[in-house]
């Protein structure tokens, strides 16, 4: 985890613009990345992150002339990695605000490229504790991890060692949400960092933690050079293209198909690796079955389903194909509850601590302990439009969401302090059972079952 | 231990090169316990807190990496397939030389039982995925349960965005493949035969649809109910058919070497 973290911030904290700009910033003229935008945007199925990249292009493109060709390209990935992180923040995640965040950044770049990393990602800090990003969608291509950094070693390091730091920060951070972790961030940070401008007196930025997880290779040493990509069918329909091209998979080479391919952010690593699989994966048609199982021959194959002997073959391939779907469809169902489930958390939490703030303004004023009639009116729409917005079936779930909320608020004054997990359980239960995608029967308070 | 019991049978059965894949259920809770119930102030919840995420993070990363792995093969296996459909088609068809129709109907019958694993085991991969997740959930809630810690809603939150859960491509594929075979192999009047035969079926063997009935089946018990029910706990799987699935016999797990 040492190595990989640091090189994760920028591989991961910058967007995938930025690693088309530091693979093709280099050599090619800038107008040129925005037409690969296009095409590595496909790599990802957001169109949302697409905006946000063509904003932040649009901006760079501007700003580009004024830095050197070699620091505009690395600027160009702290500055736009700056607004992706900063865009990624809960508390400011708005696409106007990334304008106001990036600027400070352009004009800094040419000061210290070392230095960037770590003032870009401490200035797009939350001051306040760790919510991450709503912005789940945008996230997906984060980790995805770019190119050659081995063009940057100098500040590579410089981030090797001063990561170490950041991630216990954030560790703590996590952990110990209510200790007042500044003083000991500032000398942690501040360590590392000898040459970062003075801003850097703020806790390490959620963009880190929310990168680190992310650390797309799994080895420890040689992190730089065998970043993960993840493949997509139009990016793999570019590679057969090029392959067939240079005269078919036997005969390409991967530095052929690299250049064919022409993709901004594609290392040799991922096209040698994918060359290698798409060989298997033509002259050993469909080893099946998990790839170091002794191979059956088909008839084999066939008998280990091991049917009635009233089933045919092609029923029993039926029957197969029907579990197959059935498990596919609940899996769906599944992920989509899970997702809805923690939207729901996430709602409930940041309306508990609105509610908690608007507590303590009514504490000093010697009111009821009862909410002020804005903070329940705003929450009517909310709940309202996240039940229907997420839910399927729609039906039950507006009334209940409101009621949920509603009644989450009374409660809240008992629960300022801490447990968080008790609000959440209050008629949740019921939506929970209104959400489920069959009519259950049984009651919301489940007794204990033991199974 | 329910969750850790079932997460371990579906290890079990699972294909043998992904058993190291899964979720590391069982050091994880280890974990939690000792950090719990250590009461020393050194061993502080600052260290174990770390010390715990870390290992999270490993966690994930072994998803991620097994995940764009598997998803990378599947996009390269999904073409290939299709052209091969199309190549088996064409040869038999207007266009090409004529085998023998014996012959055709033996590849074809191949390549649908390949194509029918194919998507079996991209369901499998999509399974993979959920139930780390949920091990990932269940791990956190603990966590959270017994340091008192606040660390389950933000960490997760990041576990929604990493790749080995966001499970759309594969989803994808799996609905491409489904419409292919339903293309390519309509279903004639071997629907009805089939939900005729609601006899006990044994399935043996380490195939790909031994491993999508145990995985759905152990889905089923893992939702059954909870003794911690509460507005995070997903609500009891029940589905229709669930009488054919339990109709399915499964031998005890064969282990492969």
């Amino acid at each position: 985890m040492e190595a990989r973290p640091a090189l994760s911030i920028q591989r991961s904290g910058a967007s995938q613009l930025s690693n088309h700009v530091v693979a093709g910033g280099l050599s090619s003229s800038l107008p040129a990345l925005s037409t690969h935008l296009e095409e590595t945007c496909q790599k990802f199925p957001n169109t949302q992150q697409a905006h946000a990249e063509r904003e932040l292009m649009t901006r760079h493109l501007a700003h580009a002339t004024l830095l050197p060709a070699n620091n505009g390209v690395v600027g160009h990935i702290f500055s736009s990695s700056s607004g992706f992180s900063s865009d990624i923040h809960y508390s400011s995640a708005l696409p106007n605000e990334q304008n106001s965040r990036n600027s400070p950044f352009i004009s800094q770049s040419p000061i210290n490229t070392a230095a960037l990393p770590l003032s870009q990602s401490s200035n797009s800090l939350l001051p306040q504790s760790t919510i991450p990003s709503h912005r789940n969608k945008e996230n997906s291509g984060s980790w995805c991890t770019d190119p050659d950094f081995l063009d940057f070693p100098e500040w590579a390091d410089q981030l090797i060692t001063g990561d170490d730091a950041l991630t216990s920060n954030w560790n703590e951070l996590l952990v110990d949400n209510d200790m007042n972790l500044e003083p000991k961030t500032a000398y942690q940070v501040a360590k590392p960092c000898t040459t970062v401008p003075a801003q850097t007196q703020q806790l390490p930025s959620p963009s880190v933690e929310s990168h680190s997880v992310v650390i797309p290779s799994s080895s420890a040493n040689n992190a730089p050079a065998k970043p993960r990509m993840r493949w997509t069918p139009e990016l793999h329909e570019a590679f057969v293209e090029a392959v067939n091209q240079l005269g078919g998979s036997e005969r390409a080479t991967p530095k052929g198909v690299l250049k064919l391919m022409k993709v901004e952010g594609l290392t040799i690593y991922h096209v040698k690796s994918h060359l290698q699989k798409y060989r298997t994966a033509r002259y050993r048609p469909e080893p099946s079955e998990g790839s170091s199982e002794k191979k059956l021959t088909s008839m084999e194959e066939i008998s280990s389903l091991d049917l009635k002997a009233g089933m045919g073959i092609t029923e029993a391939l039926r029957l197969q194909m029907e579990v197959q779907k059935r498990l596919h469809e609940q899996l769906e169902i599944q992920r989509n509850l899970q997702l809805r489930i923690e939207e729901q958390g996430r709602y409930l939490q940041m309306m508990f601590e609105k509610q908690k703030s608007g507590l303590d303004k009514l504490k000093g004023s010697s009111s009821n302990p009862e909410n002020p009639p804005a903070p329940s009116d705003a929450t009517n729409e909310s709940p309202t439009k996240i039940e229907l917005e997420s839910s399927q079936r729609g039906n039950g779930n507006s009334g209940t969401g409101t009621v949920n909320a509603k009644s989450m608020l009374e409660r809240s004054p008992q629960e300022v302090c801490g447990e968080h997990t008790t609000p959440e359980t209050v008629d949740l239960e019921k939506a929970e059972t209104h959400v489920s995608e069959s009519s259950s029967q049984q009651p919301s308070k489940r007794p204990r079952l033991e199974e | 231990m329910k969750f850790g019991k079932r997460l371990k049978q579906q290890i079990e059965e699972t294909l043998p090169a992904w058993r190291d894949k899964f979720l590391s259920y069982k050091e994880l809770k280890k974990l939690v316990r000792l950090i719990s119930s250590a009461e020393s102030p050194e061993f502080g919840k600052a260290d174990a807190g770390a010390e715990f995420m870390y290992l999270l993070n490993n966690e994930i990363d072994k998803f991620n990496a097994f995940f764009m792995e598997q998803e990378e093969d599947f996009i390269i296996r999904h073409k290939e397939l299709q052209q091969r459909i199309k190549r088996v088609i064409d040869t038999w068809g207007p266009g090409g030389t004529k085998p023998s129709e014996a012959e055709y109907k033996d590849e074809m019958a191949k390549v649908r039982k390949d194509m029918v694993d194919f998507h079996g085991e991209m369901v499998l991969l999509v399974n993979y995925s959920n139930i780390n997740y949920t091990g990932l959930a269940k791990i956190l809630k603990k966590y959270d349960k017994r340091t008192g810690g606040l660390l389950r809603l933000p960490f997760i939150q990041k576990v929604l965005q990493q790749p080995f859960f966001v499970t759309d491509l594969v989803s994808k594929l799996v609905k491409e493949c489904e419409n292919t075979i339903d293309q390519v192999f309509p279903v004639e009047v071997e629907a009805e035969i089939v939900k005729e035969q609601r006899e006990a079926i044994t399935v043996a063997g380490k195939g790909i649809f031994r491993n999508t009935v145990a995985a759905l089946l152990s889905m089923q018990e893992i939702r059954r109910g909870s003794s911690t029910y509460g507005h995070f706990s997903l609500p009891p799987l029940d589905f229709p058919d669930s009488d054919l699935i339990h109709s399915f016999q499964l031998n005890s797990p064969i282990t492969t070497v």
